[in-house]
């Protein structure tokens, strides 16, 4: 069962960038596509959060209470810490350029009233 | 803190601190922008150099961001490959902002703190991207320098925002695919260091993952620097930006993002998987080659001056990376000295081309008319571009051509040679037409026997003094190429190549 | 990691992804897109990225839903419907899904297996981060650690690409003067009536409480899931809420532009000038333990947690700024007036 689990995770992640992937580049509407590059940005993130994923592993917070004595830390016991870094990263840098992305879509709308790409290149 | 151990963090650190005061400054007011620009870079440029002295040297520099050792914290590696990039790009910058003086007044008039504070933070990104020598570090400042390359061009003008848009999609494919292919490298490995890299992957190299990573990385930074077919993007995108934007994003960005690919070939994947195990060389040359003719074709098709230009930009990509990936000695000394040529050669015709846009107010061939007579200097600095991008001595062109020539033939790879003689030639008939162009004057009705007294409309000083000294730093780099090689870049040229 | 939790939410994501893309209204496609979101970050808290979710929770479905409807408001809902128009792009982008697809299918049979505490990523690197963490700068969040510390670094590029997004976005969309290239009419009528009573008076009872825990989150980034992004975020949406529920105005007079730029930049000097402080005292960049020399009564591990702090609240005080500026610069089409 675990190896059906363990390739169904990364089979989603590649299915969900195609889909990302072919949003980009097919749709005529620009919103859409900017959707389509949110997804596949999230996809990308899914991939790298499950390289830390550890079976029976918690938080990566160590345990601790008032007065605690440092215990000796379980490696095991902790999820891998660094994805998790990287894609907070990822994730803001996913948000400005969606930001970015919007900005110019309301730009070119008010100039050429249209999102649909089609109709956009007629006016060029 | 000294100055010069320090230098190799405040090359990046000082433009940024400066892009946030010129922001904070252009609150107050704007006349204050344009100096503390100028000084950010300069004192960005004084970094790169005392850096790069020092690695001529002692050799190379590892700097450790936050006291930690590598590969627990992020490590900045400066050898002679980047550090002769870092002062290209903070000189490139450097004539660039000054040039940006007038044309900004003309082109974006209420959004000069904005522009600047962009300016700057591209610079930023472009130089940190060159110094670290950390995978993830890398990417995120390929994020910043895209991030403010997409607002840079959108401020352009009228098909500005479409080209914008479609930069935008396609750039983030790129970055993405570099993201995912480092992702692999991670999943494979658990470094992100590249030094770490390198040593970690040698027993890996059998697998396929490996190799996919590699394509992901190859295929992203490709889509960054506009390799054929990936190109779509460049051409409207640098033609309908900002004059002086357009002098800070065509020289650098596509170059820096030869760099990474070199920096990643060599110093990740090494020599040894990247040229023999995997056997990509011959498919990748083949491409160059077809990347070199259509840009080469594709140029001599078009009408607008601006966009001539950019279809040549792509065919100078071409040339990087076949030399790169011939596989010999004297192709990577060709590529990467063609990294600094051609990031000199792009500014100096792109400098010409906003002076055009400046006085002219259109970037179509036609506006080239009778030139030759009014701005004679400007012309002259021109013809000098010219030259260096056909490729005759004494001018920086030549050298690297010939070296990637050489490279071609130590390799047996005549059909690259081949497409960079025919490229020369193509070249040498561009810029001929555009020179006769500009000698003749507009057709214009003379009444009677009028002659017109032909007065000389010079540029403004401040666009005017960038460019000859651009023109003129490709005649001494020509020059000095030799020195250049024996110094720098053989040190950064992997023993073992033919 | 319970697995039949990880199939089912996986398989809402994928319906939900291709929902989005389907859907011929951009406002459901903008829903769907925050319900994707949100699953999302129910993927990852079950996966153990707690701090992953939260951001995704707060940036992503909050703060990308929040753009999207106002992006979709000023413009246009529909999406107009092409019979065969586009065959060839579609072909080509159908090609290159699949091809990337197959090529990834390929590298991913050499992968160690999923959730195995024994792959190359679990040894490496993260074992030193994890044991070492509590010790080196005495926070136990080892995220927060390992992002405002070890790799501290690229957590500052990261707060100024979100400076470099709202500054954009202003340079893109902003119009100071009366355009006469553009003569079309302002696309939605904003109504002044039906002040909403309800919506208006919850809205201004939650905004102290939401504001009060963004604190909270910022604060407490070193013991729980939180930190200075997270943070930000939820300050910025407080602002948001209200501009939402009463009208922009309300907000841009208490957030005037020149306010939002000013604080935007002070986030990212605080960052950059702790880091050019840590030079000044003698370290390299950003080594908070060097910092002991100068605040009192603190060793060199205290000092790196107090550092961390200190950047973190930088980093708020940025994300803030920098959110609320981009959402009135959407909603108010550049003119920041109303909305």
């Amino acid at each position: 069962m675990q190896s059906i689990i363990s390739s169904y995770n990364y089979w989603i992640y590649i299915l969900l960038m195609m889909i990302g992937l072919y949003a980009m580049l097919a749709k005529n509407n620009l919103v859409k596509k900017v959707i389509g590059m949110s997804i596949f940005q999230t996809a990308i993130i899914v991939f790298y959060v499950s390289t830390g994923a550890k079976e029976h592993a918690t938080i990566p917070i160590i345990a601790h209470g008032h007065g605690a004595v440092e215990a000796a830390v379980d490696v095991a016991h902790y999820a891998n810490p660094l994805p998790h870094v990287l894609m907070l990263t990822a994730i803001v840098v996913s948000v400005g350029t969606l930001g970015v992305a919007l900005a110019i879509c309301l730009g070119i709308h008010r100039r050429y009233n249209s999102l649909e790409e089609d109709e956009i290149q007629e006016q060029l | 803190m000294s100055f010069v151990k320090q230098a190799p963090v405040l090359l990046v650190i000082i433009p940024l601190l400066s892009a946030l005061l010129v922001n904070i400054l252009g609150l107050v007011n704007r006349r204050y922008c344009l100096p503390v620009a100028i000084l950010g870079i300069l004192g960005s440029f004084a970094a790169s150099v005392v850096t790069l002295i020092r690695v001529i040297e002692n050799g190379a520099i590892s700097y450790r961001l936050g006291g930690w050792p590598p590969p627990f914290g992020i490590e900045y590696v400066i050898d002679h490959l980047n550090g002769l990039v870092l002062v290209t790009v903070s000189f490139v910058s450097l004539l660039a902002v000054i040039f940006s003086k007038e044309s900004v007044k003309q082109e974006v008039p209420e959004k000069i703190p904005q522009f600047y504070t962009l300016f700057i933070l591209l610079v930023t990104g472009l130089l940190g991207m060159t110094v670290t020598g950390d995978a993830f570090n890398l990417y995120v400042l390929l994020e910043i320098s895209a991030l403010t390359g997409y607002a840079l061009i959108a401020m352009g003008d009228n098909r500005a925002l479409v080209a914008s848009f479609n930069y935008v999609i396609l750039g983030t494919i790129g970055a993405s695919f570099y993201l995912l292919g480092v992702g692999h490298l991670y999943i494979m490995t658990g470094s992100l260091n590249m030094a770490d890299l390198l040593t970690i992957l040698p027993g890996l190299y059998s697998l396929n993952a490996v190799f996919i990573a590699l394509l992901l990385i190859l295929v992203g930074i490709w889509i960054k620097m506009a390799f054929f077919p990936l190109h779509g993007w460049l051409p409207n995108a640098y033609t309908y930006a900002p004059s002086a934007a357009g002098c800070l994003v065509a020289p650098l960005v596509t170059k820096v993002s030869v760099y990474i690919m070199i920096r990643i070939m060599l110093s990740v994947f090494s020599p040894l998987y990247v040229y023999s195990i995997i056997g990509l060389s011959e498919t990748i040359v083949w491409m160059s080659v077809i990347a070199i003719i259509s840009g080469s074709i594709l140029a001599l098709a078009q009408t607008d001056f601006k966009k001539m230009l950019t279809y040549l930009i792509v065919a100078e990509v071409g040339y990087m990376v076949g030399g790169a990936w011939l596989a010999s000695a004297a192709g990577l000394t060709g590529a990467i000295l063609h990294i600094v040529n051609d990031a000199l050669m792009t500014l100096c015709l792109f400098l010409f081309a906003g002076i055009v846009i400046y006085k002219k107010g259109g970037h179509q061939l036609q506006d080239l008319a009778g030139l030759y007579k009014k701005m004679p200097v400007t012309m002259a600095a021109f013809t000098v571009g010219a030259l260096s991008m056909i490729g005759v001595p004494p001018t920086a062109g030549f050298f690297s051509k010939w070296y990637l020539i050489l490279g071609a033939i130590d390799a047996g790879k005549y059909h690259f040679m081949a497409a960079l003689l025919v490229s020369s030639l193509i070249n040498a008939i561009l810029f001929f037409k555009v020179i006769e162009i500009s000698y003749f004057e507009p057709k214009v009705d003379h009444h009677g026997g009028e002659t017109e007294k032909v007065i000389i409309d010079e540029a403004p000083l401040t666009m005017l003094v960038p460019l000859i000294i651009v023109a003129l730093s490709l005649i001494v780099i020509g020059l000095y190429s030799g020195d250049i090689i024996t110094n720098i870049i053989q040190h950064s040229v992997p023993a073992g190549l033919l | 990691m319970i697995w039949q939790l990880d199939l089912s939410i996986l398989t809402l994501i994928v319906i939900c992804a291709f929902a989005t893309i389907m859907v011929k209204d951009l406002l459901s496609a903008a829903i769907i897109f925050g319900a994707y979101s949100f699953l999302m970050c129910l993927l990852w808290t079950e996966m153990g990225a707690v701090d992953v979710a939260f951001t995704e929770a707060s940036v992503g479905a909050g703060v990308s839903t929040v753009l999207f409807f106002a992006a979709v408001h000023q413009t246009t809902r529909r999406v107009r419907t092409r019979k065969s128009g586009r065959m060839l792009a579609k072909v080509f982008a159908l090609m290159a899904a699949l091809l990337t697809g197959l090529v990834l299918i390929i590298a991913e049979t050499d992968f160690p297996g999923f959730a195995s505490p024994f792959t190359p990523a679990s040894l490496h690197l993260s074992p030193y981060y994890i044991t070492q963490s509590l010790h080196d700068t005495n926070v136990p969040n080892i995220v927060t650690s390992v992002l405002a510390d070890y790799r501290g670094f690229d957590t500052m590029f990261e707060t100024a690409v979100i400076f470099t997004a709202g500054l954009a976005v202003i340079a893109i969309l902003r119009r100071y003067k009366r355009d006469d290239r553009c003569d079309l009419p302002e696309p939605y009528v904003i109504s002044e009536g039906y002040p909403d009573t309800i919506i208006r008076f919850i809205a201004r009872q939650l905004a102290p409480f939401i504001q009060l825990f963004a604190l909270y989150v910022v604060a407490h980034g070193h013991h729980s899931p939180g930190g200075g992004f997270q943070g930000g975020v939820i300050l910025g949406a407080s602002f948001i809420l209200l501009a939402i529920s009463y009208d922009s105005r309300m907000i841009i007079g208490i957030m005037s532009e020149r306010l939002n730029i000013l604080l935007g930049n002070i986030g990212v000097l605080i960052y950059a000038g702790i880091g050019f402080l840590c030079l000044l005292l003698g370290a390299n960049f950003l080594d908070y333990s060097v910092l002991s020399k100068v605040l009192p009564a603190t060793d060199k591990i205290m000092a790196r947690s107090h550092g961390m702090l200190g950047i973190e609240i930088g980093v708020a005080i940025a994300v803030m700024a920098i959110v609320i500026s981009i959402y009135l610069n959407i909603i108010s089409h550049g003119k920041y007036d109303k909305g």
